[in-house]
């Protein structure tokens, strides 16, 4: 289960039903399966979902349904994704069971005091493929389904947005900022990622709009035919003074269409790749991950390197069509 | 290009015209001598400016925040040039030119949120400018002539080994003079000499961030017989 955190929470990716860890691209989910890491996905190209009847304060079922279709058709809206998804219809059923159908509901946990939403997988152990991905929003925070959201409300369709990436396998982007509360906890002073672990503050539909990260994203999980002979990819390699560092945030910026992409350095030889995304010159920046939690994007086990200064690559990389930069060495140096 | 820039490029053009006018040498035979022309020489082909961008992220109000910003630019860059031109009628040549040039694209990072200190990013370009034109000169027995040209053609960028190519147009105006090294209208090699330019070349997409039309300006300089 990974969830959506709000804005004086601490973001974490509590991973319930799968072991979850980032694959070898930036921001999508892996399981080992048969031996082999694969990617989170599903294995068919239309998604069926159902929704709980059930409303909460301020949202009646129909404008909750609505408002989870409106994320769902953004999601399928992206071009050089091919996956679809169905609406089944509505249910008595709960999210959060393991009875094979994925299910999206209402649940009221305010012992989960941080969590707005959260999604959860069934997975075949066999093959790693999704068999179930369940969501639940806690209605024990406000909700709204107003079209220019509303005061001291939480957007349900920003927040179905983040959560309905998880259901098709995206994990968490860094791409925001984000700075400590005095009680506690971080706000999000900007973000360039529906996937971005923290949600905007109450009241704000800024989150309502996929960002190209989350468009290569999900065109990487689910590249279109010719998406993987028009697109390219990117991929270096971070060191600190000569040694490989794990965890640090790689961002692409694309100076043409003014776009930023993220990625991770994620394994022992401090390797990264940026999958399916357009051609041309991109700048790339290593920083720490310190705009989050680390454990909203790595297990625990994992040891995530931040004490380095922010970095920019000395030459323009170029993403090839169809191909690879090939690798981007990066060294940065110590704080 | 700016227009103060733009007229920089233009003023010496208009001073070698102007000065090749006035002089008064000894008539020369060679100016309509010969139909067949081939030059070859260096250029230099002056710098673009592309602009300037952030990387921004969205605020909550869907206002932007700027992750850090960007400018950018072509550097100035030494050019192989080639022609090939045929004389119509009179002065006037058509001609076919090659230019072969690696400008280096850069790009300069800037107030960084965290301060990262400022570096420039390079990348060193193959361009290609494949075109012709049209070239009058002007009518004088002289050993000095000057001639205006213009023309286009087709402009073919190539990023790091050549892994992303990059395709535009190119036009180009301005004007120049020929000096007549030797000339025997006799000889099957008509004419010898050298031929130097100045241009304002506008480039069209190719690798410009923006897909605009950027202007340079151009000085060449070249050796050429004519057949």
């Amino acid at each position: 289960m990974t969830g959506r955190w709000f804005g004086r929470a601490i973001a974490i990716a509590t991973v319930l039903a799968i072991q979850a860890q980032p694959a070898f691209a930036y921001l999508e989910f892996g399981v080992t399966a048969g031996g082999t890491q694969v990617k989170l996905r599903w294995p068919q190209a239309a998604v069926r979902y159902l929704v709980t009847n059930a409303s909460v304060t301020n949202v009646p079922v129909a404008d909750f349904q609505a408002a989870i279709a409106r994320a769902f058709a953004s999601w399928e809206a992206v071009p050089t994704a091919s996956i679809t998804y169905q609406f089944g219809g509505l249910t008595a059923a709960l999210p959060g069971r393991d009875d094979g159908l994925t299910t999206l509901g209402f649940q009221n946990r305010p012992d989960l005091d941080r969590v707005l939403a959260a999604t959860s997988f069934v997975v075949d152990a066999a093959t790693g493929a999704l068999v179930e991905s369940d969501i639940f929003f806690n209605s024990a925070f406000p909700w709204s389904v107003a079209p220019s959201g509303e005061a001291n409300r939480f957007d349900l369709e920003s927040i179905a947005l983040h959560e309905i990436g998880h259901l098709s396998g995206l994990g968490h982007s860094a791409l925001g900022e984000t700075e400590l509360r005095a009680g506690g906890g971080r706000l999000v002073t900007a973000a360039e990622a529906v996937m971005f672990p923290i949600a905007y503050a109450v009241g704000s539909i800024a989150g309502r709009t996929l960002k190209a990260d989350d468009i290569a994203g999900i065109s990487d999980l689910y590249p279109t035919g010719d998406a993987t002979s028009v697109y390219g990819s990117l991929s270096g390699r971070v060191t600190k003074d000569g040694a490989p560092i794990f965890g640090a945030h790689v961002i692409a910026f694309d100076p043409v269409t003014k776009t930023v992409i993220g990625s991770f350095t994620l394994n022992a030889q401090g390797q990264f790749s940026i999958g399916a995304i357009p051609p041309g010159p991109r700048i790339l920046r290593v920083e720490p991950l310190d705009d989050a939690e680390i454990d909203s994007f790595f297990d625990a086990s994992r040891t995530v390197d931040i004490n380095f200064r922010v970095a920019f690559s000395d030459r323009i990389v170029i993403v090839p069509r169809g191909g690879d930069s090939g690798e981007v060495a990066i060294n940065v140096v110590a704080k | 290009m700016t227009r103060a820039a733009r007229r920089a490029a233009i003023a010496p053009l208009v001073l070698v015209f102007l000065a090749s006018c006035s002089r008064d040498a000894a008539a020369q035979a060679g100016l309509e001598s010969g139909r067949l022309e081939i030059s070859a020489g260096a250029a230099w082909l002056g710098s673009q400016t592309f602009g300037s961008a952030s990387a921004t992220e969205t605020t909550s109000s869907g206002g932007t925040f700027s992750l850090f910003n960007t400018s950018s630019e072509m550097g100035s860059a030494w050019a192989f040039d080639a022609r090939v031109g045929v004389r119509l009628a009179g002065t006037l040549v058509v001609e076919a030119d090659a230019t072969f040039a690696r400008p280096e694209l850069r790009v300069t990072i800037a107030n960084d949120v965290e301060n990262a200190p400022s570096i420039t990013a390079v990348e060193r370009l193959q361009q290609y400018m494949i075109g012709g034109g049209a070239t009058w000169y002007v009518p004088r027995r002289n050993r000095i002539v000057p001639f205006v040209t213009g023309g286009g053609g087709y402009l073919r960028q190539l990023h790091d080994r050549a892994l992303l190519v990059e395709t535009g147009t190119y036009y180009q105006v301005g004007g120049g003079i020929l000096y007549l090294l030797s000339s025997h209208p006799g000889n099957r090699l008509k004419a010898t000499g050298i031929r130097a330019d100045v241009r304002a070349v506008i480039l069209n997409g190719g690798a410009s961030f923006d897909g605009g039309r950027h202007t340079a300006p151009a000085v060449t300089g070249s050796f050429f017989v004519r057949f």
